[in-house]
C-alpha cells in the first residue's frame, strides 16, 4: 500500500476528527479546567483550586438536595424501565398477526419521548384537569395533584422517561430471537416450566444485553433535563431539581460557569463509578457465549 | 463569439459591483426582543416601515421572555449580540457594571432625538455617564380585576383586602377565586407587602446591605397565609397543579375562575388577551395593615441598547430613532410594548386613540402610588432565588413565617454580599 492510499482513510474521517476535536473533547477539558475557576460570564476567571469542589461536597445543600433526587430518579427508572421493555419484548416475541405494526408502534415513543412537545403533552395529561384526572374521577377516583405533590412530582417524570422503553425493547428482542429454540425444547422435554424456563435459560442468556441496557439507561437517567425543565422546573420543593436542571441554571440563570463545570464534573465522576461498579459487578452476573461458567 | 462572451462578462460583473456598492451604503443589522405574538407582529411591521424610511436592513430576531436573558448573555459573552437589544433594565447593571456594556446613546444624539425623554426618565439607563439605552416604556405593578367575573357575582370591584375576603365567601362555592398570587406573581407581591410594611427597599441605596428585617419578610408572609386562610387566593399547592405553567396559561385564569391578579402594567395584553370573558381593569394598590407606602415597584420596563460591537452604531441610532420617534412607527408599534416612555410616542398614540382606557388608567395608578426607589439587585436570578426558594419552603408548610424571614435574611445577605 502506498504512503498516499494509507492517508486516504485518514482523510476520510478527518472531518469527524475535526468535530469530534472542537465540538467534544475541547469543551470537555475546557470544562474541567473552568471547574477550578471562578469563572463568570462577562468577567474574568481566576484560578481558586478545589473551592468551588470543597462548597458542591461540603456547604451546598441545593446540590445536597438535587443530587439525592437524581439518585432516587435513576434508581426507581432504570430497573423499572428494563423490566418494562424485557416485558413489552417478552410480548412481542410472540406469533401475533400483525406483530411488525405492534413492534412499530411500541417505538414510537422512544423517537418522541425525548422533545419539548411531548413533556408539553404531559404537563398537559397530568395537569389537575388533565386526561389521566377526568379518567380517574370518571371511575370513581379521587383526582390527583400530580405536580403539587413533591412524590407525585417525581413519579410523572419518571413515568416519562419510562414511557420511551422503545430502544431498550428493540435490543431485547433481537436478543431474544437469538436465543437457540432449541434449549427452550430440551428444556421441556425435561420437564421445565415456562417460569423454570425463563430463569434457567432466557434471563442468563440475556444478561450481555441487560448489561448493556443497564449502562447506557444509567448513563440517560442521569442526564435527564427535558421533562423536569418543561413540566415541574424542578419543583415543588426542589422535589424534581435533577442535576442538570441545577447545572443549566447556575450555569445560564446565574452564570456562575465555574461552579457549573465542578458540578458536571462531580455527576460525570459519579457515573463514571457507578459504570465502573457495573463493569466489576459484571463478572459475577453476565454471561457471554463460550463462557466456561455457562 | 468568445470577445462578445467576455465582454458581456465584464459588464455584468461592473453592474453587479454597482448594486453591490448602492446596498453597502446602507447597513445590515440585527435587532433582537422579547415579546408575545402582538409584539412580534407589530416590530415586525415597524421594522419594514423603518427600513424605507432609514435604508437599514434589519434582521428581526424575538423570543419569549422565557429563555431570552440566557441567550443575551450567552451572545453577550461572545460579542455576538446584536446591534439593537431589548434589554430588562436590571440587566443593564449586570452586563455593563461601569457603563461600558453598550454604546454611549449620547454620542448618537445627532441620529436619535433625545430631547423626547426628560432626564429622569434618562437617569436610570445612565451608567457612570453613559446612557446605556433609551427606555421604552415606564412601568409599575398594580392589582387588576376581571370586571366580568365580579359583575357575575354581583360585587364592586376590591378596594381593600376586607373586600377581597368577602368576595372569596361568595365565589368560592363556584370555584371561583377573587384573586391570584402565585410563582413570580407571588414573589413579586411579598416583595411589595415588605416594601409597604417597612416603607423602603429591600437594600439600602446605592449599596448591597440589606435594608429589610426579617420581621419585615414575617409580616409579608403572613399576610400571604391570611390570603390563602380566606380562600382569596389558591394555595401554593393547588395552584402548582397545573404544571410549570404561568397564570395567563392556567385553564382556571383562562375560562374565567380567578377574579384577577397582580401585574406590571405594561404586560396588560399578555394577562388580558387569553380571556374568554370579560376584561381587566386596573385599581389602585391594597394595602395591608400598618402599610408606610403603597409598596409599588416602578422601573423602565425595558430599554432598548445598543451593542457596542455593533459595525454600525449610528445606522443602530438611527433605526431606534424611527421605532420610537417617527409617527407612523409609533402607530405601526402601538401599545405593544406598553405606555410608551417617548414624549411624542405618548402624544400620537393619544391623539390617534390608540390607548385604552385600561392603559391609561393602569399607568396613571402607577404614577401617583408611592414605593420605593427599585433597586436593580432585587431582580438579579441570585437574589431572586433566595425569594422563591423561601417563600416556596413557607407555602408549603415547611417552615413558619419567623423562620424563613430569618431564612430569607441569611440567603439575601449571602447572595448580596457575592454580587
Amino acid at each position: 500500500m502506498s504512503g498516499d492510499s494509507r492517508l486516504l482513510g485518514f482523510w476520510y474521517v478527518l472531518p469527524y476528527l475535526i468535530g469530534l476535536l472542537v465540538f467534544t473533547a475541547i469543551p470537555f477539558l475546557g470544562s474541567l479546567y473552568l471547574s477550578f475557576t471562578d469563572y463568570r460570564l462577562m468577567q474574568g476567571a481566576s484560578f481558586i483550586g478545589l473551592e468551588n469542589y470543597t462548597d458542591i461536597l461540603t456547604r451546598d445543600r441545593t446540590f445536597t438536595r438535587s443530587f439525592n433526587v437524581t439518585m432516587l430518579y435513576v434508581l426507581i427508572t432504570v430497573p423499572l424501565k428494563l423490566a418494562f421493555a424485557l416485558f413489552i419484548a417478552g410480548v412481542l416475541n410472540s406469533k401475533l398477526k400483525g406483530i411488525g405494526f405492534f413492534r412499530t408502534a411500541y417505538y414510537v415513543p422512544s423517537i418522541l419521548g425525548g422533545s419539548i412537545a411531548v413533556a408539553v403533552l404531559w404537563r398537559y395529561m397530568f395537569a389537575d384537569t388533565g386526561f389521566i384526572n377526568m379518567m380517574l374521577t370518571s371511575i370513581g377516583f379521587e383526582a390527583i395533584n400530580w405536580f403539587g405533590n413533591p412524590g407525585t412530582a417525581l413519579f410523572t417524570i419518571t413515568l416519562l422517561r419510562l414511557w420511551q422503553f422503545g430502544s431498550a425493547m428493540v435490543i431485547f428482542l433481537a436478543a431474544l430471537q437469538s436465543i437457540d429454540k432449541s434449549l427452550y425444547e430440551a428444556a421441556a422435554i425435561d420437564g421445565a416450566k415456562p417460569w423454570r424456563a425463563f430463569f434457567a435459560i432466557t434471563l442468563p442468556l440475556l444478561t450481555p444485553v441487560i448489561f448493556f441496557n443497564l449502562i447506557m439507561q444509567m448513563v440517560q437517567a442521569f442526564q435527564e433535563f427535558n421533562g423536569p425543565y418543561v413540566i415541574t422546573s424542578g419543583g415543588p420543593l426542589k422535589s424534581t431539581y435533577l442535576l442538570p436542571l441545577y447545572i443549566y441554571e447556575m450555569a445560564f440563570k446565574k452564570f456562575d460557569m465555574g461552579y457549573a463545570s465542578a458540578i458536571a464534573w462531580v455527576l460525570f465522576a459519579v457515573i463514571m463509578v457507578l459504570t465502573l461498579i457495573a463493569f466489576w459487578s459484571s463478572k459475577h452476573w453476565v454471561y457471554y457465549a463460550g463462557d466456561k461458567r455457562s | 463569439m468568445r470577445k462578445k462572451s467576455i465582454l458581456a462578462a465584464l459588464s455584468l460583473s461592473l453592474a453587479t459591483s454597482v448594486v453591490a456598492t448602492s446596498v453597502a451604503s446602507a447597513a445590515d443589522l440585527r435587532m433582537s426582543w422579547w415579546g408575545g405574538d402582538g409584539r412580534h407582529v407589530a416590530t415586525q411591521k415597524a421594522l419594514d416601515y423603518c427600513t424605507t424610511k432609514t435604508g437599514h436592513k434589519v434582521k428581526a430576531e424575538f423570543a419569549g421572555f422565557e429563555g431570552y436573558l440566557e441567550k443575551l448573555t450567552t451572545q453577550m459573552a461572545g460579542s455576538t449580540e446584536a446591534d439593537i437589544i431589548q434589554v430588562d433594565w436590571p440587566w443593564l447593571f449586570q452586563f455593563s457594571k461601569e457603563g461600558e456594556g453598550f454604546a454611549d446613546l449620547k454620542q448618537f444624539s445627532g441620529d436619535l432625538d433625545l430631547s423626547q425623554w426628560n432626564d429622569s426618565q434618562l437617569a436610570p439607563a445612565m451608567i457612570e455617564g453613559k446612557l446605556n439605552g433609551v427606555p421604552v416604556s415606564v412601568t409599575g405593578a398594580t392589582y387588576y380585576f376581571s370586571d366580568e367575573i365580579y359583575r357575575k357575582a354581583g360585587l364592586e370591584l376590591p378596594k381593600s383586602w376586607e373586600d377581597l375576603a368577602a368576595a372569596a365567601k361568595k365565589m368560592n362555592p363556584d370555584g371561583v377565586y377573587p384573586f391570584d398570587s402565585t410563582r413570580v406573581i407571588l414573589m413579586l407581591m411579598i416583595e411589595a407587602f415588605a416594601a409597604q410594611i417597612s416603607g423602603q427597599e429591600f437594600v439600602k441605596p446605592g449599596t448591597n446591605e440589606l435594608a429589610w428585617t426579617a420581621e419585615d419578610i414575617a409580616g409579608a408572609l403572613k399576610h400571604y397565609q391570611w390570603m390563602v386562610d380566606n380562600g382569596i387566593v389558591r394555595s401554593a399547592k393547588d395552584a402548582a397543579a397545573v404544571g410549570n405553567v404561568e397564570i395567563f396559561d392556567d385553564p382556571a385564569w383562562v375560562s374565567g375562575r380567578i377574579g384577577g391578579t397582580y401585574f406590571w402594567d405594561s404586560t396588560y395584553s399578555k394577562y388580558d388577551d387569553p380571556l374568554t370573558v370579560g376584561k381587566l381593569v386596573p385599581a389602585a394598590p391594597l394595602k395591608i395593615e400598618g402599610a408606610k407606602s403603597d409598596g409599588v415597584y416602578k422601573k423602565p420596563s425595558m430599554v432598548f441598547a445598543i451593542s457596542r460591537h455593533s459595525k454600525d452604531q449610528k445606522a443602530a441610532a438611527q433605526v431606534i430613532n424611527c421605532l420610537l420617534n417617527d409617527k407612523d412607527a409609533i402607530l405601526i408599534l402601538g401599545d405593544s410594548r406598553g405606555l410608551p416612555a417617548s414624549a411624542i410616542a405618548k402624544a400620537t398614540l393619544e391623539e390617534a386613540g390608540k390607548l385604552t382606557r385600561e392603559r391609561l388608567d393602569g399607568a396613571k395608578i402607577v404614577a401617583e402610588a408611592t414605593g420605593p426607589v427599585m433597586s436593580p439587585l432585587i431582580e438579579h436570578p441570585s437574589v431572586q432565588e433566595v425569594f422563591k426558594d423561601v417563600i416556596e419552603q413557607f407555602a408549603y408548610g415547611q417552615m413558619t413565617a419567623e423562620e424563613a424571614g430569618e431564612e430569607m435574611i441569611d440567603g439575601l445577605t449571602r447572595a448580596l454580599r457575592r454580587l
